[in-house]
């Protein structure tokens, strides 16, 4: 044949693929863990591992150090640091570098297949749009939640060794560790919902990155305005509009716990009910991630 | 079973008709998508896809119908766009096995089926590089793998000579055919190129403001209309006049004479003619004509009407 004169180099005879076929679950499975991956820039260059890293680590610090210091100070610090307050405002950073990581991250998972155009590879394949946003949406979770359940997990060893019986302490704070992973879970998957919907709306990086970041900063603003100034149940329900305040307040309401605010918080002020926070967090949540199924489901290609 | 089957497929955009009632058929092959820019073709692979809905009509792709049965379609078909579509910062091995997977193949499976695919099109050592700084040939064939890693029936190939250089062209050409002939998968492939076409095409869809121009084999298109070139060692004017007394449409200038081949057999008036004129014989050669003779008077009038 004349087209094998010139295609010989290569020419090795094709082969028919006659192996096993997965379905859509495995497939969106593999589209789920190539996600968690590239949110932590595993498999790419350094570059894109600084930043997830980083903030991870950052949100670990508290832990780290409280590890640390359990192991090499001889003075009592149990309880220095409670589980509950880990991810609340009581320490800024941790939710600040969730909330950064998100801001960092969310854009990376959306924005690249929209910005080099890879979508019609994906949706031309046997996985739909659902799926598609489901699994993107699930590593996003997934990850942060390595950055919410890690520290912890660091902090409940760093309080069993401070005890010095390991077995004791689990015994004696097993109770926590239903809330911990609950609230963990939680703040994971309302967080991603939020950070996800509005990546989706951009594939320019900084336009998503931006956007993930704003309402986290002018939000809260609005919401220490409303229950500061108006000295009603609309301004009460504007501590709602705070996400960490909301985060703060089904953490408390997990751990049946009281937080550590003055009088003048406005979570003290609003006085509302912890289940409220928890059901806010769940309808957002879930609204958050319907609208990115319809605008999965929308896009036209 | 026919390959592609569509019933008065229409596609109406908010300010555009990209598809007009289009009523196509065609069985397995390799089939070349024709039209100018703009006709319909990206908008016809789309819905047989189902990357887009149709407005109405109905559309079979593998004897399976696009609106219900969209999945099952494309995990047995491969799909290369016309844009690019490739992340900079990945490995062609690396993006191509993640691609593999998402179409349902097992780890082990995708990278072995991504090394011999990526072999296949031309891709070597580079494949481990990032695909940031390949050339648009090495994009072009990266495209192509993996449209094919998943070892599918049938693949869309939308402009896939698109950017590329003369050698590259051919080399996309070369490759496409070796998909259809060697592979055995069938292909449908888009171009505004009609010499590409008929390079590495067998049947042949021409579409123009969305509707159906022509559809046929390829031979069938230049069949009888080619011409007879006719060198001689004498007046070939005269050899020309002789044969169109004889009910032959040829005309004659300096040696070459031309015969048209409408369906016809001048084979032995031509010898008879030369004999009788006592004339020296030098060449008689088939010309086949292109289908670029056949629409080249249509072009202009395409292009109008296709906006």
């Amino acid at each position: 044949m004349s087209e094998r004169a010139t295609g010989s180099i290569y020419d090795l005879g094709y082969r028919r693929y006659e192996g096993l076929r997965l379905g859509r679950r495995e497939a969106t499975l593999s589209l789920y863990v190539h996600g968690l991956r590239a949110a932590f820039g595993l498999g790419r260059r350094t570059r894109s591992k600084m930043f997830p890293m980083g903030l991870g680590l950052v949100a670990a610090l508290p832990a780290i150090g409280y590890l640390m210091a359990a192991a090499f100070i001889d003075i009592d610090i149990s309880d220095a640091i409670r589980a509950e307050d880990y991810f609340s405002s009581v320490f800024f950073f941790p939710p600040a570098a969730l909330m950064l990581f998100l801001a960092a991250v969310a854009p990376e998972l959306l924005g690249r297949d929209q910005r080099y155009a890879t979508l019609p590879l994906y949706f031309s394949r046997a996985l739909s749009r659902r799926e598609y946003a489901l699994a993107r949406y699930a590593a996003m979770a997934t990850a942060l939640l390595a950055l919410t359940l890690g520290p912890q997990a660091l902090l409940f060893l760093g309080n069993a060794l401070v005890v010095d019986s390991f077995g004791g302490y689990f015994k004696d704070e097993w109770r926590q560790v239903g809330p911990i992973i609950g609230s963990s879970i939680l703040i994971s998957l309302f967080f991603a919902a939020i950070g996800m919907l509005i990546s989706a709306q951009s594939p320019r990086r900084a336009f998503a990155t931006v956007g993930v970041i704003a309402p986290f900063i002018f939000l809260p603003i609005i919401s220490g305005i409303l229950v500061n100034t108006l000295d009603n149940f609309i301004g009460r329900l504007g501590v709602f509009l705070n996400p960490f305040f909301v985060i703060d307040g089904f953490t408390y309401w997990f751990f049946d716990a009281a937080p550590d605010f003055g009088d003048g918080h406005p979570l003290i002020q609003a006085d509302f009910a912890g289940g409220w926070y928890f059901f806010f967090a769940l309808v957002v949540t879930a609204l958050g991630v319907a609208l990115l199924l319809r605008h999965y489901g929308r896009r036209s290609l | 079973m026919p390959l592609i089957e569509t019933h008065a497929l229409t596609k109406q955009y908010p300010r555009v008709l990209a598809l007009d009632a289009l009523d196509i058929h065609v069985e397995p092959g390799v089939i070349g998508l024709v039209g100018a820019n703009g006709a319909g073709k990206s908008t016809l692979i789309k819905i047989l896809l189902g990357l887009l809905p149709a407005t109405r009509g109905a559309a079979q792709v593998l004897g399976m119908d696009v609106n219900t049965q969209g999945r099952e379609i494309r995990s047995i078909v491969g799909y290369m766009p016309e844009h690019d579509c490739l992340p900079p910062d990945l490995s062609a091995t690396e993006f191509v096995t993640h691609l593999a997977e998402v179409s349902g193949l097992p780890r082990t499976a995708a990278r072995e089926r991504t090394a011999e695919t990526l072999r296949h099109v031309g891709l070597f050592e580079e494949r481990y590089r990032e695909m940031g700084g390949y050339s648009t040939g090495m994009k072009q064939r990266v495209k192509l793998a993996q449209a094919l890693v998943h070892d599918p029936r049938l693949i869309f190939l939308d402009e896939p000579t698109n950017g590329l250089d003369p050698a590259g062209r051919e080399e996309m050409l070369d490759l496409v055919r070796r998909t259809g002939r060697e592979f055995g998968i069938a292909v449908l492939m888009s171009s505004h190129l009609l010499g590409e076409i008929e390079r590495v095409c067998d049947w042949l869809v021409v579409i123009d403001g969305g509707r159906l121009v022509r559809s046929g084999a390829v031979a069938e298109f230049t069949a009888g209309l080619g011409s007879l070139e006719v060198e001689v060692e004498g007046d070939a004017g005269a050899l020309a006049d002789a044969l169109t007394e004889r009910g032959f449409e040829a005309r004659g200038e300096g040696f070459i004479a031309h015969v048209a081949l409408n369906g016809v057999d001048p084979y032995d008036a031509i010898r008879d003619c030369i004999v009788e004129m006592e004339m020296g014989l030098v060449r008689l050669e088939q010309r086949r004509q292109s289908l670029e003779d056949i629409f080249r008077p249509e072009e202009p009038e395409a292009v109008a009407t296709s906006v």
